[in-house]
C-alpha cells in the first residue's frame, strides 16, 4: 500500500533545497543582510530627524528687518528667547532655499495704525511645504498670536472691561496620547518595514525552486520520480519558508538590538521596543512568513520563466505594500472586519503591539486562521498544476 | 519488459497536432530497443508518455508488467530515464545530485552508499563526484545523469538520445555500459535520429516517422528489405518510401 504523503520525501526536498540555498552564499548574503543593516540604519535616520526637528523647536529663529517700526513687538519676541536675525534682502529666495524658516515683516504704517487704533498687520514668510520647518512656523504663528491676545486685554482693560468678556471660551487641549503612543506614530515605519521584510524574505528561494528548477531542465526528472506532487511541493514551500523566518527573526533583531544598544540621539519620547514588542510582533508576523513563500512558489510554477515569474511576484508586492500605506494614509477608524484581511490584519496587529495595546485574541485567530487556509489552498494548487502536462 | 498497444498522443488546442499514432510494439527484457526516427518524429513524447509525465490519449501500454496510467507510481518505482531535460543542480556535487534522487526512491542510507560507490566506479567519475556540477562539461553532466536515473537499479531503463553532445570516448564507453546493462536483463530503450548509432547497439530497431511506427527489426532485415549497401541509405530510403505513401493518401 503506497501511503498517501511521506514526510520521508517531503524532507528529503526540504533538505536538499535548504542545501542548495545555503550552497549559493551570495544570494544568500543579499537575502540576509539587508535586513539586519537596514533597519538600524533607516532607525538612525528617523532619529536624527526627530532630534534636528526639536533642536530647531528649542532654538527658535526669526528673520526681522532692522529698526523695526514695532520695539514693543520685538521686545515681546526678545523675552520669549525668540533669536532675531537681521532680515536679509532677498530674503523670499532664501526661505525657499530652506536657509531662513520664518520672516517676520513689519509695514511702515504699523505705528501709524497702533497709534489710532486700528488693526496693525504683520506679514510672516514662510513656505509650508517645507516640512522641517513645520514646527517654527507653527510656534512663531502661536507667540505673534498670543501678543496680540496681550495687547487686546490690555486695551480693554483701559476701557474698564473684563478681558473675559471678549474671550468667552477658553480651550483646555488635554492629549490622551501616552508618549508610547506618539512613539508609534513613527514607529508605524517599522511596523512597515518589518512586514516588508515578512513579504519578500523568501522569495528567491521559492522562484529558484520553481521557476529555477524549470528553467534548469531538472523538473522533469524530478516529477519521474516516485515522489509525488504534493510531496515536492510542501518540501520546497518548507525550504522557502524557512529562510523567509530567519529574514523576519533577523529584521527584528536589528531593530531589537539597535533600539536597545546603539547610541540614539534623545528625542524625548521613549520608543518602546523591548522583548514583549519583538514577541508580539512574532506573533503577527509568522502566518504571513507562511503563507507568502507559498504564494511566490506557485506564481514561479505558472510562470514560463523565472523573469515571467519575478514580474508576477511584484505585482503581488505592489499589492500587498499598497494594502499598509492605504491604511496609513486612511485616517479613519478601521472596519471590524480587516483583521481577516491578510497582510491588512495583521499590519493593524502590528501597530497594536507598537502602541502597546493588548493583542485581542478574536483578531490574533483571524489573523491565523484565513492565511493558513489560504496556504492550504496554494499548497494543493501548486501540486495540482505539477501534475498537469502543462508544468513540463 | 514493455508492451505498447495503440498508442496515441495529439497536442494542440483541437488536438490538430498528431505526436504518436497508433503505435503498438513490444521491447523485451535483455534487450535493448532502439528508436529510431528524425526530429519532430514522435519519439520524446513517446518515451514522455512511458515515464507516465504524459498521459495517452487512446490505447495503453504496460511497463514491468504496470499500467502506465492506472499502476504510475508503480511504474515510476521500475523505470530509470534519462529525458530529453536532463537539468542538474548546479550547487550541489555530483553525489549529492544523484544521492538527491537516491532518498526520493527511498533507499536506505547503506544502500544508497553501496549504489552511488558502485555508479561512480561503472561511470569512471570517482575524480568528480566531490565537484560541484557547475562547469562540468556535457560528457561530465551526462554520466551524472546517468547515475542519477539509475541510482535505484531499475529493470527499465529509457534514454532519450543519450549520446547527445558526446564525445568519441564518451560514446563508446556508454555504448559498453548499456551493453553490460542488457546482459544483466535490463530492458533498455534506446532513442536517437543517427541510424549507425542504432544499428550498432540495438537488438531491435523501431523506426519512427510523423509519429508512426513504419519499420521494425535489426539493421540486416532493413539493409535486406531496401536493397541498400549502407545503414544510412537504408534508414532514408524507409523515409522516402513513407513520405511517398503519405503523399498518395
Amino acid at each position: 500500500m503506497k501511503p498517501w504523503f511521506s514526510w520521508r520525501r517531503a524532507a528529503a526536498v526540504l533538505r536538499k533545497e535548504c542545501l542548495d540555498a545555503f550552497r549559493d552564499r551570495r544570494t544568500l548574503l543579499m537575502i540576509l543582510l539587508p535586513p539586519l543593516f537596514a533597519g538600524p540604519l533607516f532607525l538612525m535616520l528617523i532619529f536624527s530627524l526627530i532630534a534636528t526637528q526639536s533642536e530647531r523647536a528649542q532654538t527658535l529663529t526669526l528673520a526681522v528687518q532692522e529698526n523695526a517700526h514695532a520695539p514693543a513687538l520685538i521686545a515681546f519676541l526678545e523675552r520669549q528667547q525668540v533669536t532675531l536675525k537681521p532680515l536679509p534682502d532677498d530674503y523670499e529666495e532664501q526661505i525657499r532655499r530652506g536657509r531662513i524658516d520664518v520672516a517676520l515683516i513689519i509695514p511702515e504704517d504699523f505705528p501709524d495704525n497702533v497709534a489710532t487704533g486700528r488693526a496693525a498687520s504683520v506679514q510672516l514668510v514662510y513656505d509650508r511645504s517645507r516640512d522641517r520647518a513645520q514646527v517654527t512656523i507653527a510656534q512663531i504663528e502661536h507667540l505673534l498670536v498670543a501678543y496680540g491676545r496681550e495687547w487686546g486685554k490690555m486695551r480693554l482693560l483701559l476701557r474698564g472691561i473684563a478681558p473675559e468678556v471678549a474671550a468667552p471660551l477658553r480651550v483646555q487641549a488635554v492629549n490622551l496620547a501616552t508618549p508610547q503612543q506618539s512613539g508609534a506614530l513613527l514607529l508605524s515605519l517599522i511596523a512597515f518595514y518589518a512586514l516588508f521584510a515578512t513579504l519578500t524574505g523568501g522569495m528567491a528561494v521559492a522562484l529558484d525552486a520553481s521557476a529555477g528548477e524549470r528553467e534548469r531542465q531538472s523538473l522533469q526528472p524530478l516529477l519521474i520520480t516516485p515522489a509525488q506532487p504534493f510531496e515536492i511541493v510542501t518540501g520546497k514551500w518548507a525550504a522557502a519558508a524557512l529562510v523567509n523566518t530567519l529574514v523576519v527573526a533577523l529584521t527584528l533583531a536589528g531593530f531589537y538590538l539597535t533600539l536597545r544598544f546603539a547610541p540614539l540621539p534623545a528625542v524625548g519620547v521613549p520608543f518602546l521596543f523591548g522583548l514583549s514588542e519583538v514577541g508580539r510582533f512574532s506573533i503577527a508576523l509568522l502566518p504571513i512568513a507562511l503563507l507568502l513563500p507559498a504564494l511566490h512558489f506557485y506564481i514561479g510554477i505558472r510562470g514560463r520563466s523565472v523573469r515571467e515569474a519575478q514580474a508576477g511576484t511584484s505585482v503581488l508586492l505592489l499589492l500587498f505594500a499598497l494594502l499598509p500605506i492605504a491604511q496609513m494614509l486612511l485616517q479613519q477608524r478601521e472596519p471590524d472586519w480587516i483583521a481577516a484581511v491578510p497582510v491588512a490584519g495583521h499590519y493593524t496587529l502590528l501597530t497594536h503591539a507598537l502602541r502597546g495595546d493588548a493583542l485581542s485574541n478574536i483578531n490574533i485567530a483571524w489573523a491565523y486562521a484565513v492565511p493558513l487556509a489560504l496556504l492550504l489552498l496554494v499548497l494543493i494548487a501548486a501540486a495540482q498544476r505539477l501534475n498537469k502536462e502543462a508544468s513540463l | 519488459m514493455i508492451e505498447l498497444t495503440r498508442l496515441c498522443k495529439r497536442f494542440g488546442k483541437r488536438g490538430e497536432i498528431c505526436a504518436v499514432a497508433d503505435v503498438s510494439f513490444c521491447a523485451h527484457s535483455g534487450q535493448i530497443t532502439g528508436l529510431l526516427g528524425p526530429n519532430g518524429a514522435g519519439k520524446t513524447t513517446l518515451l514522455r508518455m512511458l515515464s507516465t509525465l504524459l498521459v495517452p490519449d487512446k490505447g495503453h501500454a504496460r511497463v514491468a508488467g504496470f499500467d502506465i496510467v492506472a499502476d504510475r507510481h508503480q511504474v515510476r518505482r521500475h523505470i530509470g530515464v534519462l529525458s530529453d531535460a536532463r537539468g542538474l543542480y548546479p550547487r550541489l556535487s555530483a553525489v549529492e545530485n544523484i544521492a538527491y534522487f537516491g532518498s526520493l526512491y527511498g533507499l536506505t542510507d547503506r544502500v544508497l552508499d553501496k549504489r552511488i560507490a558502485f555508479l561512480l566506479e561503472t561511470l569512471d567519475m570517482q575524480a568528480l563526484a566531490k565537484r560541484k556540477t557547475e562547469g562540468f562539461s556535457q560528457g561530465e553532466r551526462m554520466k551524472v545523469a546517468i547515475a542519477r536515473a539509475l541510482i535505484h537499479d531499475p529493470p527499465v531503463i529509457l534514454l532519450d538520445e543519450p549520446t547527445n553532445g558526446l564525445d568519441v570516448t564518451s560514446v563508446r564507453s556508454l555504448r559498453t555500459f548499456l551493453r553490460t546493462l542488457r546482459d544483466q536483463g535490463k530492458c533498455l530503450i534506446f532513442s536517437s535520429h543517427v541510424m549507425s548509432e542504432v544499428a550498432t547497439l540495438c537488438d531491435t530497431i523501431m523506426v519512427m516517422n510523423h509519429g508512426c511506427l513504419i519499420a521494425q527489426g535489426t539493421a540486416n532485415d532493413f539493409l535486406n528489405k531496401t536493397t541498400q549497401t549502407s545503414l544510412e541509405d537504408a534508414f532514408f530510403a524507409l523515409l522516402e518510401d513513407d513520405e511517398q505513401k503519405r503523399s498518395l493518401v
